[in-house]
């Protein structure tokens, strides 16, 4: 009987279309992501190969999710096709068994339903033979398929993930018997992910959110977390760790449900519930009389009808399960987003009403669009669904005021959820303790944004349904329309948002900004699809079927023969003014503020380098002088730059012609005296002059530079966040000109160079000892300046205050404007910033440096705190490094348009998205990463403003590593207790191990770092936090003072390197430990310590012995992650922890490691909780939660 | 006094069915019986009428409102009840009447009120007035369909099929509202139940493939055939030879054996007995002139 049902199922699934239209499906999709690189599903990126073990499995496990699709179909068919064919009651009376009913048909589907994702195998193989046959992408980017890669993808994620669904999708359709249901059940899977995956973004939570996934997608990104590239081309999921576990739980459950829902099973008819009849109330004694009717039909009326039908349209959207269902999914996803928090390095940002906006967008907008979407369908055919369409049509109504009260009921429902979410985040807010709640923020971003999209969408999908006559086609073209029309334009390079439905330019509210540079562009933008919106409602409403269906060419006939013509007057004046709204946003859109597309960028830098690659190394002078004149117009956008330069040449050659990058965005007028223009790229903005006479060497010139911009209108996207009405930011490097060729200009991605026949291009200059020409220049200015003297005169709006580097020389007010004249104390690097907004202003002095923050009145909470790190700073540098060099710190917060914090000399602009939203007066709030970052890029004003490296590999180790170390010693001394840091420290590590899984081209040793931000940062604060703790806090500060005394603040012709910073640090560092110093800097070098075990027994004298086995190795490995176990012959600590949650460190020491397995026996006079190899996580290793292991009793 | 007028009016589907051929009728004020079987071209008719659907040649005015020129002006006199008539779900029958009644003009919320009660109360759902009339059974949508087509002050009532799915309480209560409006407005009445004729209309017609094949009041149609059928009740066996010999207008079984009714002018004698002829045979004497078994 079993076998009858399961070959039947399979043959009759066979002969249906539907497996192979989902089969071709999958197997394009995956074809196209394999083959091409416009289409993108998870990503290989750099050295990965196109079709590796880890981009399959990574294809396999997210298809799952579109697999839902396919397993809802064949199961909810398995289960119901017998009783929506009403074949039920003679099926079920035949003498057919049980259990060869139900199983049959469920594994009959199971098999079927994994058959389309074998697509995803087909599609890998066809793009991987295909794609360097035809040339699309070269050979080498593809890997060897192995069998395993198919049978573990296939066994790990195909099978199990489709068995889970299947028992969900079957156990409730053979329960409720309703497809609708059985959608439901597979939403619900849906959920189960996306919560997982707001887990995964904490990684103390990573391993919940491992187990609980569903679909194993996280258990394997878990898994493969520090994949390196290596690892990712060989290894496939294996049948082991917690993805195995997770497979194992949701196989395990799917196996319950199936048996829960078999014996529930049943061929009987449900009994249908009959309610019972409320005991009648005493009846009314009513008088009906058929009254004098008076019959209107006027304006009044049709306001009447909008009423109506927007009642009856309302009430049957809110009333629906649908309705219900989505809106409790999307408000569960809410608060579990919303609870999840805003975290930040262990730390919960306040929750700020622009935060609680973007939870609100990210969890809930897909469910209204598929509000949108699913009712404008049921709205249309709902008529005809119930059979009352003809009684509808032939009542005395306008087509067009049906329609848009369905419209505008479609717009209420969705913007009632809307508000039921702002209400649900005004609740979280307070219950938070939080009370800047800004009601107007969120009605005015409601309003500014999803209330034209909900309009625009209703519009065009009711047309859509209108038009397209059938409502599955509407609702496939309405999919279309919004996911893969923007793909299609992006594949043809079209990046007018005119042409995106419902698109404009975004917004981002920032509490100095408000809604900033995009509202004008977004209000016109919205008046543009407002429109089209009417305008396709008026046009549904002229060809809208009444009556018979008709085609759509026969409608259109009617409609001109029966539409009033009052109707197409309106019809044709809303088409004008659209076409009015059209052309004024196309004017300023593309003819005012043009844009290039990506594309058209990547032409471009593709020209830039051909053409003008051959002045790379033609000689220039240097920037030796500065001084400027900025006038800020914050409130018109404006902004107008003179710059005298003195150039000077300090080659040994004249210099006889200026070759000058200019930008778009600025237009700048040049004075160079003596200099005639013989070249003038528009196209690629590149000038030179010709210097008649030449510059001789030593000689200077002083030139004269004007820079405007002039705002005009609205752009496409949101336009420059860096003049505005508040926080206006500019740096000197995008106001003036660049001197020179810029290589910074090329393309940088390695395949996209292949693809333009570019030579490869080296990311940096390989590190040397001997001097050469990269010596002349440091990596920041790249040779154009080196320690220059900067004076500013800086004017801005009579409300804010405008700062520019140095000291304050003179402040004075002249036409209700502000004016400012700044000058550097101490020559600095050409590299600085110019700040506009209204400030509030908070000062502190220490010794004779002015602590200065410049912060919006709304964020005052952690000013204090920020001075004293500030403080603490500049007490531990300047003890342990050197002097301070200038008279002022500032620390200024900008809109968080951009989330950094950067380091000017004497000033920190810093964004108000970090530190002056985190909150800090919580518990455990002592070590936190706005200190560290105040500290870090205080620690900037020596490492990288006083000494910088040659524009060379490995010179960012003495900014970037230097400052973290520098900021980690602050801290350091604020600690508690050593775990602290280790607690801070762990997110270094994460970084490090899941940034090398990342690198695009190769991972270098910290003294080779190729400013890659997962090796300065990261890896250079944990080895330098190590190296410390191994010979000394004041060896290691030794060496870096040594460093700066002799390249402090000293330029060309020699910068120094990391080989000169290792110079000074091997006579700081004992024999024994000399191996660290390759180890840690000039090798990549892991560890892989664990402890296996861990025993104690109670002696005779009350104290405990306990003995410990421990594991471990060393692991070198290559840049591209090729990885080699070496012995050890290393010291690292052992320790105990007298808690469970490892806070109290007991009788650390540290021991010589020199076998790959070794044993420890203590005798300790208290029983410590757990034992551990490297307690307080000093070395790399990749699994660092088997170096601890909880003491058992022998 | 109200005339509907309908000239020439053709309508042949796009897969060969002519629907309506060259149909001619003048009606005014009072009930008018359209007779005739399945796919005769009756609903088509009434759709036409009711400005849901184009006729390929012809006119139909309604005084000097031309249907397929103005019919939003015919929909604001027109009241419709088509063959198929379901509800919204989660609508209660009073909702769904006053959304009709605003649509059909009555701007006076009061009138409105009190009309949709006089009109539940007629069709006897005032009583559950406030539940989902998705849980109504076929009879009881059947009466909201009636209510809903007396909203207003309709010139022309279209009702097709009306009698369908009610018990023969609740077809006597229907009999009797449409008696009441009747007299004052035209009233098409589309069946194939002929005893619906019969009971209620001055006038009829009978249709089949698209044609008037007859057009008079019920007592005339009967009269045309009286004293010309007859009778008789014969074997299974015996059926095919009688189809043969005599002009057979229907048969159907009377306590398992056929009954069989035949057309003739003279007596055929061989057993028939003549019988008084009912608008039932009139009805099958005008659509089997072929006289096949049916």
């Amino acid at each position: 009987m079993f076998k009858t049902f399961f070959f039947t199922e399979i043959k009759y699934t066979l002969k249906q279309p539907m497996v192979y239209i989902f089969l071709a499906l999958f197997t394009l999709l995956v074809f196209g992501a394999t083959a091409s690189d416009n289409v993108m599903i998870g990503g290989s990126v750099g050295n990965v190969h196109r079709n590796s073990p880890y981009t399959l499995a990574i294809f396999t496990s997210i298809l799952s999710i579109f697999g839902l699709l396919v397993a809802t179909a064949f199961f909810n068919n398995a289960a119901l096709r017998d009783h929506s064919n009403n074949f039920n009651e003679i099926l079920f009376t035949t003498p057919l068994s049980k259990a060869g009913y139900f199983f049959g048909r469920f594994f009959g589907a199971l098999i079927l339903s994994t058959i389309p994702l074998l697509g995803i195998f087909l599609g890998s193989y066809i793009g991987t033979i295909s794609a360097p046959a035809f040339g699309w992408i070269e050979a080498e980017r593809f890997g060897e398929f192995s069998s395993e890669m198919f049978i573990n993808n296939y066994f790990l994620f195909i099978l199990p993930n489709m068995f889970f669904a299947g028992a969900i999708i079957f156990a409730t359709a053979n329960k409720w018997k309703s497809t609708v249901i059985s959608f439901t059940g597979a939403f619900l899977i849906i959920i189960g992910y996306i919560i997982s995956s707001t887990l995964m973004s904490d990684i103390d939570n990573e391993t919940i959110a491992g187990l609980v996934d569903v679909f194993g997608i996280n258990s394997y990104s878990l898994e493969s977390k520090y994949y390196t590239a290596v690892e990712r081309n060989t290894l496939s999921p294996g049948f082991n760790g917690i993805l195995l576990t997770n497979r194992l739980i949701w196989t395990g459950v799917g196996i319950l449900i199936l048996i829960v829902s078999y014996t529930l099973h049943s061929f009987k008819e449900k009994n249908k519930k009959l309610k019972k009849q409320k005991a009648s109330k005493a009846k009314k004694v009513v008088d009906f009389n058929l009254p004098e009717l008076n019959l209107a039909f006027n304006g009044h009326t049709e306001w009447l009808h909008l009423k109506s039908f927007f009642k009856i349209s309302f009430l049957s959207i809110v009333k629906s399960v649908t309705f219900k269902i989505m809106f409790l999914f999307s408000a569960i996803l809410l608060v579990t987003d919303l609870f999840a928090g805003f975290e930040y390095y262990g730390l919960k940002s306040y929750p700020l009403t622009y935060k609680v906006i973007d939870s609100i967008t990210d969890s809930t907008s897909l469910f209204l669009l598929i509000i949108l979407v699913f009712f404008s369908g049921e709205l249309i055919w709902r008529d005809r669904d119930s059979k009352i369409n003809e009684v509808m049509d032939s009542s005395p109504h306008t087509s067009f005021i049906s329609l848009a009260a369905k419209a505008l009921s479609l717009i209420a429902a969705t913007s009632i959820l809307n508000v039921f979410f702002i209400i649900c985040g005004v609740i979280y807010q307070l219950l938070n303790g939080y009370t800047r709640i800004e009601l107007n923020v969120y009605l005015l971003d409601f309003f500014y944004t999803n209330l034209w999209a909900y309009v625009i969408f209703s519009g065009v999908m009711i047309m859509i349904q209108v038009l397209v006559n059938n409502k599955y086609i509407g609702y496939f073209v309405s999919i279309l329309l919004i996911f893969v029309w923007s793909i299609m334009l992006s594949i043809f390079d079209v990046e007018s948002a005119m042409l995106h439905l419902g698109e404009g330019p975004s917004l981002m509210y920032s509490d100095m900004n408000g809604f900033g540079p995009g509202l004008l562009g977004a209000f016109w933008f919205n008046l543009y699809w407002v429109l089209l919106s009417i305008l396709a409602l008026l046009l549904a409403g002229a060809v809208w079927n009444r009556g018979m269906l008709g085609s759509l060419k026969s409608r259109i006939v009617a409609a001109n023969k029966q539409v009033p013509k009052n109707y197409k007057y309106i019809t044709l004046s809303v088409f004008v003014v659209w076409a009015a709204v059209a052309g004024f946003v196309y004017y300023n859109t593309q003819i005012l503020n043009p844009y290039d597309t990506s594309d058209e960028r990547e032409q471009m830098a593709v020209d830039y380098e051909t053409k003008y690659k051959k002045y790379e190394h033609v000689a220039m002078p240097k920037i030796t002088d500065a001084k400027y004149f900025i006038d800020i117009y914050p409130y018109k956008r404006d902004a107008k730059i003179k710059a005298i330069l003195k150039l000077t040449n300090e080659t040994d050659v004249a210099i006889d012609s200026l070759h000058l990058s200019l930008s778009d965005f600025w237009e700048t007028e040049l004075n160079i005296p003596n200099a005639k223009l013989v070249h003038n790229d528009e196209e690629l903005d590149y000038v030179i002059y010709q210097l008649e006479p030449a510059l001789q060497p030593q000689q200077t010139i002083e030139v004269e530079v004007r820079s405007e911009h002039i705002s005009l209108g609205f752009s496409n996207s949101r336009g420059n966040t860096s003049i505005i009405n508040n926080g206006t930011f500019l740096n000197n490097m995008e106001v003036l000109p660049g001197l020179g060729y810029n290589p910074a200009g090329e393309l940088s991605d390695k395949n996209d160079r292949k693809k333009h026949d570019l030579p490869p291009k080296d990311r940096m200059p390989a590190l040397t000892k001997d001097s050469c020409k990269y010596h002349m220049a440091n990596y920041l200015t790249d040779g154009r300046s080196d320690f220059i003297n900067v004076e500013t005169v800086i004017s801005t709006a009579g409300d804010q205050t405008a700062i520019a580097p140095g000291s304050l020389l003179k402040q004075w007010t002249e036409d209700g404007r502000n004016y400012y004249h700044y000058k550097v104390d101490h020559p600095s690097q050409n590299f600085y910033s110019f700040i506009s907004a209204r400030f509030e202003k908070a000062t502190r002095k220490w010794n004779n440096v002015d602590i200065e923050v410049y912060y919006d009145a709304k964020h005052p909470q952690n000013i204090e705190m920020m001075m004293d790190a500030v403080e603490r700073s500049l007490e531990y540098y300047s003890t342990n490094f050197g002097p301070y060099y200038h008279k002022q710190c500032r620390i200024i917060e900008f809109p968080r348009y951009s989330t950094f914090a950067q380091a000017f000399p004497g000033t920190m602009p810093y964004s108000e998205s970090i530190g002056f939203v985190i909150d800090l007066e919580g518990e455990d709030t002592d070590n936190n990463i706005v200190d560290e970052v105040i500290a870090h890029e205080m620690a900037h004003q020596w490492w990288a403003h006083q000494v910088i490296g040659a524009h060379m590999q490995g010179s960012t180790l003495m900014s970037e590593s230097f400052s973290e170390y520098s900021a980690l010693m602050t801290m350091k001394q604020l600690a508690e207790t050593p775990m602290k840091m280790r607690e801070f420290l762990k997110y270094n590590h994460n970084s490090y191990l899941r940034g090398r899984g990342q690198e695009l081209e190769k991972e270098l040793p910290l003294y080779k770092v190729e400013n890659q931000g997962y090796i300065h940062y990261r890896k250079g604060s944990v080895v330098l936090y190590a190296l410390q703790d191994y010979i000394g806090e004041d060896k290691v500060n030794q060496a870096m003072r040594d460093y700066l005394n002799e390249y402090k603040y000293k330029g060309a012709p020699y910068y120094s390197t990391s080989l000169d910073f290792l110079d000074h640090l091997e006579p700081q560092v004992p024999d024994s430990l000399q191996y660290l110093i390759t180890d840690w800097f000039k090798e990549i070098t892991l560890y892989d310590n664990r402890v296996k075990e861990a025993n104690y027994k109670e002696l005779d004298n009350g104290k405990y012995e306990v003995t410990m086995e421990i594991n471990s190795h060393k692991i070198k490995a290559d840049s591209l992650g090729n990885e080699n176990r070496l012995a050890m012959n290393d010291w690292v600590d052992i320790g105990f922890f007298l808690d469970d949650d490892e806070e109290q460190l007991y009788q650390e020491k540290r021991v010589l490691i020199n076998q790959d397995v070794m044993n420890f026996s203590f005798v300790l006079d208290t029983l410590p909780a757990k034992a551990a190899i490297d307690p307080r996580h000093l070395l790399i290793d990749r699994v660092y939660s088997d170096n601890i292991k909880t003491i058992s009793e022998e | 006094m109200s005339t509907l007028k309908i000239t020439n009016l053709s309508k042949t589907y796009p897969n060969g069915v002519k629907a309506l051929d060259n149909v001619n009728l003048e009606l005014s004020n009072g009930m008018f019986g359209l007779l005739g079987p399945n796919g005769a071209g009756k609903s088509t008719l009434m759709r036409t009428l009711a400005s849901l659907q184009e006729a390929d040649t012809g006119t139909a005015t309604l005084d000097d409102i031309d249907i397929f020129k103005q019919p939003g002006e015919l929909r604001k006199v027109l009241g419709y009840l088509p063959q198929e008539f379901g509800v919204y779900p989660r609508i209660t029958a009073e909702q769904l009447l006053n959304h009709i009644a605003v649509l059909k003009g009555i701007t006076n919320k009061g009138e409105r009120k009190d009309l949709v009660a006089y009109l539940l109360n007629k069709v006897n759902l005032y009583d559950i007035k406030n539940k989902h009339v998705k849980g109504f059974s076929g009879g009881m949508k059947q009466r909201v369909g009636i209510a809903q087509a007396l909203i207003g002050n309709p010139k022309l009532i279209i009702v097709d099929e009306p009698t369908a799915g009610l018990d023969p309480g609740e077809r006597n209560r229907f009999h009797n509202l449409l008696a009441d409006v009747g007299e004052e407005v035209i009233v098409i009445l589309s069946t194939h139940i002929v005893d619906d004729v019969r009971e209620l209309c001055t006038k009829m017609a009978i249709m089949n493939l698209g044609q008037i094949v007859f057009q008079d009041t019920p007592q005339n149609a009967i009269d045309s055939i009286n004293g010309k059928v007859y009778q008789k009740i014969v074997t299974r066996t015996d059926l095919e030879d009688y189809a043969r010999k005599y002009s057979i207008i229907s048969n159907k079984m009377v306590g398992g054996q056929p009954l069989i009714h035949v057309f003739s002018d003279e007596h055929p004698e061989n057993g028939f007995e003549q019988v008084n002829p009912n608008l039932e045979d009139v009805f099958f004497s005008k659509i089997n002139t072929a006289n096949v078994l049916v």
